[in-house]
């Protein structure tokens, strides 16, 4: 096992650097440079004189590969350089935001998990029954409604009327209710059905037959023969699921006012801040391979054939 | 065998559970903070505001541009001179002043007495240190003419102050007016290094608000300078909440978690009718601040032909538009400045909507409309037509939207081109554009920046105007005004720049820009002043 982590983290360096090889290359595609974004941003009509100044400032001035390079030297040492409109280190205006978006995250992840597994063995085990049909309902509305107006609707129900929650920011363990929940209910729908189908598949299989045959309690049968089984494909589309919600919390973090990463990173784009978006690509893509790293082995310890 | 995988099992949820309680763990943490800070609160909080932005406050560097925000800048830091209305200039950090016969040389008399929020003096030394800092870092201010303009500046005494310039620029004042860059930080707040475009060390400023804790992107609450030479705010702290999204906030605001929002673009217009119209609060629009504007390029395509131009202003019933887009609470736009700006109330005649008029212009340059077709052609191409707008802003959206509709009325085929911001100033800085969204700068800017700024060509003023055929001209008499030392002068070639521009039909006015407030009824003294980014708060109170 360990032999498989130390792999699997070796591993994590080419896709690190190919990763970011590709952004730089994408960011430097995208029309208006830096010291024209951030000269606009200060007012007025930059001159070509102060843009060219702005570029030296910045180091823009150099052939890409140099500058790529230098970059990349780095950011070896986990110098992420210096954001262009703040002016500060960018790891440390990272790390401001970085335990807010966790929070929010790990929470809607933990509540995915605990609605959506009863949620979709029961609907397995009453096929077809008024709770299936209901859980049905629920996720199809859950899977096509749009976060903002999720996050409005929560808002105005639970907030505005009936005064349980605060309307948004960042506090008290009842400012995380509403954000999470948003965040999480597009997913729970989806992780309900998929472990449903799963668990139906299963059910058919014969070596749920001879358990029964074996005269194994109907309960005995469901947790550690069709459940278990039935959760290895919903394991690793989750572990997936927990990199989107952290990528894609900027909606549920504009909507609640959340001060996470998300809300940074696509000012950062607006603004055409080179090393903000490194960074933060670069930290999702590690986030991405470590949390597939951990669903590998979770399915490993579940699976003993994986291993 | 079996009860290994049980175990298993049973370690995955014990890792969950670990998670959840670790999370929890933290947000307990922060409630405990949180009530602490709630604690607090309660305790002045019929003398607190709380209003929301939709941005981070930023570090306060008095000296500098974004992401420091206008209005934040302005409750901890002042200046020399202040705008009233009509451009009247005010006594505030200087009691008086006297100009030079040659225009070239300010005088300033500090006022006596003035402390900066840390208890150090406010005299004529700390405040060269500030201009030396803003002209030793002048490439950073190059937009701004009063820097370039600005030679040298001297302590003659403790609260004398003499700054030389270049030439007799006339906007001196209003300049200094500004929120940034020219306002003064406290000898305490300068970093070591002495640069401080880089940083500051602690936003220390003499005006009526101290910052006395921040939250980045949170929330900061600022505390009533006690030692303020003026007449002290009434409230005894303001707190500023930091919410993105215009939606939610309205909905904080109609749960009492917000006592004021103030500015433009902070929600929309539907829900400041919806506010308005509930009756439970109070809800107001002010003057126009600025212009909602279209430049119209006469350098490319169709719109080179001044017919066209016009026809374009005749054409569009901006009535209706803003009836239906605006519910009728902005005023509707004739002239590029509205008339209350400086020099700016001309008598120029409105091009209001006749649509035969605009037709037959049409047909006067050869844009004649064939049976059967919906687009009116010249030598077989079509007259279609580029409008820019900024993609992601609704307002502008939907202005195009609308505008296309009517002139397919005219026969013009409107493509419409978004882009997000960026890009959409790429455009006007290239001149990629029949028609693109603008806005001007409201006051102490207008007229005298923008006008200033229609002679560079990195803007997308200077590319609009660059097929008229007085565009020389034009440019020859705004290097004039802004150096005129005569009011009647002065005022003649602001009449003949607004005047032909106007003729030349190369702006489309829409709109005035206004600042909304809404607010509790238990709030009151809520007023606007004529700098659209700033929020006076030194009359309101809630009782």
């Amino acid at each position: 096992m360990f032999g498989f982590i130390i792999k699997r983290l070796v591993s994590m360096i080419p896709i690190l650097v190919g990763v970011s090889l590709i952004t730089f290359i994408l960011i430097h595609l995208v029309p208006v440079e830096p010291a024209e974004a951030y000269l606009r941003l200060s007012n007025g009509v930059p001159t070509e004189e102060a843009i060219q100044e702005v570029r030296e400032e910045l180091g823009l001035d150099k052939p890409l590969y140099a500058q790529y390079v230098d970059w990349l030297y780095k950011a070896v040492q986990l110098d992420f350089g210096t954001s262009f409109v703040t002016k500060r280190p960018v790891w440390d205006e990272m790390m401001i935001y970085i335990p807010a978006t966790v929070q929010l995250t790990v929470t809607a992840f933990i509540l995915m998990l605990i609605l959506s597994l009863p949620i979709g063995v029961f609907s397995a085990l009453y096929k077809d029954k008024l709770f299936d049909q209901i859980s049905r309902m629920f996720s199809y509305v859950g899977a096509s409604m749009p976060g903002f107006w999720l996050g409005f609707l929560l808002i105005y129900f639970f907030s505005l009327q009936l005064n349980l929650f605060p309307t948004s920011g960042k506090g008290t363990l009842f400012h995380l209710v509403l954000p999470s929940l948003t965040l999480a209910l597009a997913h729970i729908s989806t992780y309900a059905r998929l472990l449903r189908t799963s668990m139906l598949e299963n059910f058919n299989q014969p070596f749920v037959f001879y358990a029964r045959a074996r005269g194994l309690r109907e309960r005995t049968v469901i947790v550690k023969h069709v459940l278990k089984n039935a959760l290895l494909p919903v394991i690793t589309v989750a572990g997936m699921g927990f990199g989107y919600m952290l990528a894609g919390s900027v909606i549920v973090e504009n909507v609640f006012a959340w001060p996470g990463i998300g809300r940074f990173f696509v000012s950062a784009v607006f603004n055409r801040d080179y090393p903000v978006i490194q960074c933060y690509v670069l930290f999702n893509t590690a986030i991405f391979v470590l949390v597939n790293m951990v669903v590998d082995i979770v399915c490993a310890a579940l699976d003993p054939r994986i291993r | 065998m079996n009860s290994r995988k049980s175990s298993n099992l049973f370690s995955i949820f014990a890792i969950i559970m670990a998670l959840s309680m670790l999370v929890m763990g933290c947000s307990q943490g922060d409630k405990a903070k949180s009530q602490n800070n709630v604690t607090t609160q309660d305790t002045s909080h019929a003398n607190t505001m709380t209003l929301s932005w939709n941005k981070d406050i930023g570090p306060l560097n008095p000296h500098m541009y974004a992401p420091n925000e206008w209005f934040a800048q302005a409750m901890v830091y002042e200046s020399l001179v202040q705008y009233e209305e009509g451009g009247k200039i005010e006594p505030a950090l200087a009691e008086s002043w006297d100009i030079s016969k040659d225009g070239k040389e300010y005088t300033f008399h500090l006022r006596q007495g003035v402390k900066f929020s840390d208890g150090s003096d406010f005299n004529a030394n700390i405040a060269k240190k500030n201009l030396d800092a803003i002209l030793a870092n002048a490439n950073k201010h190059d937009w701004l003419e009063l820097i370039n303009q600005m030679k040298s500046v001297e302590a003659v005494d403790d609260y004398t102050l003499k700054i030389s310039f270049k030439n007799p620029y006339y906007p001196v004042l209003q300049e200094l007016a500004l929120i940034r860059p020219v306002r003064f930080l406290g000898e305490a707040g300068f970093p070591d290094s002495g640069n401080n475009t880089e940083e500051i060390k602690k936003p220390i400023g003499t005006g009526p608000w101290v910052l006395s804790e921040y939250k980045k992107d949170e929330y900061a609450t600022f505390t009533r300078n006690e030692n303020y030479w003026g007449e002290k705010p009434k409230l005894e702290k303001v707190v500023v909440k930091i919410i993105p999204d215009g939606e939610t906030r309205v909905l904080a605001f109609e749960k009492g978690e917000l006592d004021l929002i103030f500015g433009t673009g902070l929600i929309s217009l539907d829900s400041f009718k919806s506010l308005k119209e509930s009756g439970k609060y109070e809800a107001k629009f002010s003057e126009p601040l600025s212009t909602r504007v279209l430049a119209v390029n006469s350098n490319k395509g169709a719109t080179k032909d001044l017919n066209v131009r016009q026809a374009l202003q005749y054409g569009l019933n901006k009535q209706a538009l803003i009836d239906n887009l605006f519910y009728g609470f902005e005023e509707k736009a004739d002239t590029l400045f509205a008339p209350n700006f400086p020099y700016s109330n001309l008598g120029l005649k409105p091009m209001d909507y006749d649509i035969e008029k605009a037709k037959q212009l049409l047909d006067e340059s050869g844009w004649e409309l064939s049976d059967g077709k919906q687009i009116r052609e010249k030598d077989g191409k079509p007259l279609e037509l580029d409008f820019a707008y900024v993609s992601d802003d609704n307002v502008q959206k939907a202005v195009a939207e609308a505008m296309q509709g009517e002139y397919s009325k005219l026969g013009i085929k409107v493509n419409l081109v978004g882009s997000e911001y960026q890009s959409h100033v790429e455009k006007q800085k290239n001149g990629e554009f029949n028609l693109i969204f603008s806005e001007t700068w409201g006051a102490p800017y207008d007229p005298h920046s923008l006008v200033a700024t229609m002679r560079h060509p990195s803007h997308g003023d200077y590319q609009a105007q660059l097929g008229l055929p007085m565009k020389k001209e034009i440019d020859q008499k705004i290097n004039e005004v802004l150096i005129s030392t005569d009011e009647k002068t002065r005022q003649d070639l602001y009449k003949y720049i607004l005047g032909t521009l106007h003729e030349q039909a190369v702006y489309l006015p829409i709109s005035y820009i206004s600042n909304i407030a809404v607010y509790q009824k238990n709030v009151s003294g809520v007023t606007f002043t004529p700098q659209q980014y700033e929020v006076p708060m030194q009359d309101i109170e809630i009782k």
